[in-house]
């Protein structure tokens, strides 16, 4: 087992504002489950975030990720808001406190946080983080027009570092293939992405070196995705790629300060 | 640190994690064939699909053909296909209400389709027909007769194979062994009321293995011994909902029974 380190990339904690957190209402208990499963370090997003709002968010999630991590294994991920009303600190001090919390990636929500995920409102952070290299998790689910706002955001700012997550059961190659084959900046998480033998065809498409292992918890359990990763039929290199070594390198690749 | 549910020692997870396949079968007991509008399938036609099967040790997968339950492909079409696999593939002869001399010649053709037909599909949410409508009773009362399994599309919810329609049907209709495609997705209390109700219904789990503590809670509230493997192959990858059942937090037990020993106990291990 332990030859397979893995690193989820797609793991969120907190109480969400409809309950059902199953059990990952704390660190402590994503830290169970990473260890029932076998799963080294994840990348932690918080779970109410659309509800509750960035500036909670993120700073609620650094509570939830000190009192229990005392290994350092989780990382988190905050969430970024258009540049005008300055709720967020400029670029240079934003990503020097990521540094200084042990945040690595960003995510957004500009449907449920009502603003235009576009150059006007956030240009100056992506150009900034796309040069820097910090990854930035984009998905259908929360960009306004679904997929279409996702190829709209990787049009408006191709040299960025995008995980592409939530692609949706519904088997989402229509949508992924040209992402991944127009922005070379853009991965795939592969929590919900089902598709038999599926993960073997992206390696051989575009590289194994665009996909990350993502569990999803806490909607999705950690091992479902750990075996058919483990299984793809890939070249035990291309799979510890996937399992851990991409996102470790992404993570590494960003210049926060 | 505990060791992981890939690491217990003799376990089902330990050894499909180190090989990939373990000495047990698997029965996919919910699988489809064919294209279909919405998604792209790399591997949907039946050669493509059983090498998919074949490498984790799926013993059987009964399907039913997208053609024939969105389409007018008829089922002796499937059966043909079916027999070019016949160590592996069985099918459920696709049923739309909407197509009654459908029904009647499926009917009148079952026997020719045995032993590779199995049972009957309904697709009552796509084809927006309730199952207790009159139109189905033909196939009802044909698999009544002859104790046939029934695999029909549940969802929590539905006015056409919600709880409440179901344990109607399942009911009125105690000779059919129904398996509720999805156990009622979403609706875990609705699904336990027709277990408690109902002995002659069994639930499958396509899109269930992998979301968290989903399987405990039906291990818990509805028993393992009622629990039926699925994948609707071939939209879901074998590994994935394998892998779903073997880290769920549920016993050793439960996981033989969801993968192979409730469906021998129900057709043998010949069919």
């Amino acid at each position: 087992m332990k030859d397979f380190a893995f690193f989820d990339a797609q793991c969120a904690i907190g109480a969400p504002i409809l309950g059902n957190a199953r059990g990952g209402e704390t660190a402590a208990g994503l830290l169970a489950e990473m260890d029932r499963n076998g799963v080294d370090k994840a990348l932690v997003a918080h779970a109410n975030t659309e509800a509750a709002g960035a500036i909670f968010a993120n700073e609620n999630l650094l509570e939830l990720i000190r009192a229990d991590d005392v290994d350092n294994r989780l990382t988190g991920v905050w969430t970024i808001l258009p540049a005008q009303c300055g709720e967020l600190p400029p670029p240079d001090e934003f990503f020097a406190q990521m540094a200084a919390n042990r945040v690595g990636a960003l995510n957004l929500f500009p449907v449920a946080h009502r603003w235009q995920a576009c150059r006007l409102t956030i240009g100056r952070l992506m150009d900034a983080a796309a040069e820097r290299r910090i990854p930035v998790f984009l998905g259908q689910r929360i960009m306004d027009g679904g997929w279409r706002g996702v190829f709209d955001f990787m049009r408006t700012f191709p040299a960025a570092t995008v995980i592409i997550n939530g692609v949706s059961l519904w088997g989402p190659d229509r949508n992924i293939r040209p992402l991944l084959e127009n922005f070379p900046g853009c991965h795939v998480e592969l929590s919900e992405y089902w598709v038999p033998e599926g993960i073997a065809d992206l390696a051989r498409l575009y590289g194994a070196e665009r996909l990350l292992y993502g569990s999803g918890y806490p909607r999705f359990g950690h091992g479902s995705t750990m075996l058919s990763i483990r299984h793809s039929g890939l070249p035990l290199e291309q799979v510890r790629l996937i399992a851990s070594q991409n996102l470790e390198r992404l993570l590494a690749q960003a210049q926060l300060v | 640190m505990k060791k992981a549910v890939w690491e217990q020692p003799g376990s089902l997870a330990e050894a499909f994690w180190k090989n990939g396949i373990a000495d047990i079968p698997i029965y996919d007991m919910h699988g489809h064939m064919g294209s279909h509008n919405a998604i792209y399938f790399a591997r949907c036609e039946a050669p493509e699909m059983v090498a998919h099967l074949r490498r984790i040790g799926v013993r059987r997968l009964v399907f039913s053909h997208h053609y024939s339950l969105m389409g007018s492909f008829r089922n002796q079409r499937v059966h043909a296909i079916t027999a070019r696999f016949p160590d592996i593939l069985r099918m459920y002869v696709s049923i739309s209400p909407h197509q009654t001399d459908f029904i009647a010649e499926d009917l009148e053709q079952f026997d020719s389709m045995t032993p590779l037909a199995i049972g009957f599909k309904f697709l009552p949410d796509y084809h927006k027909v309730k199952v207790t409508d009159p139109r189905y009773e033909p196939v009802l009362n044909f698999a009544s007769e002859r104790r046939l399994p029934i695999l029909v599309h549940t969802w929590g919810g539905s006015p056409y194979d919600g709880p409440d329609v179901m344990l109607e049907a399942a009911t009125r209709y105690p000779q059919v062994t129904f398996f509720m495609a999805h156990s009622f997705s979403g609706d875990l209390p609705g699904a336990k009321r027709v277990a408690d109700a109902c002995p002659n219904v069994y639930f499958e789990l396509t899109s269930l293995p992998g979301q968290h503590t989903i399987i405990e809670r039906l291990c818990a509230d509805i028993g393992s011994h009622r629990l039926l493997f699925g994948t609707d192959m071939p939209w879901f990858d074998e590994y994935q909902h394998v892998g779903g059942i073997l880290s769920a937090d549920i016993s050793e037990d439960d996981k033989h029974n969801i993968l192979y020993r409730n469906v021998e106990k129900l057709l043998g291990k010949d069919w």
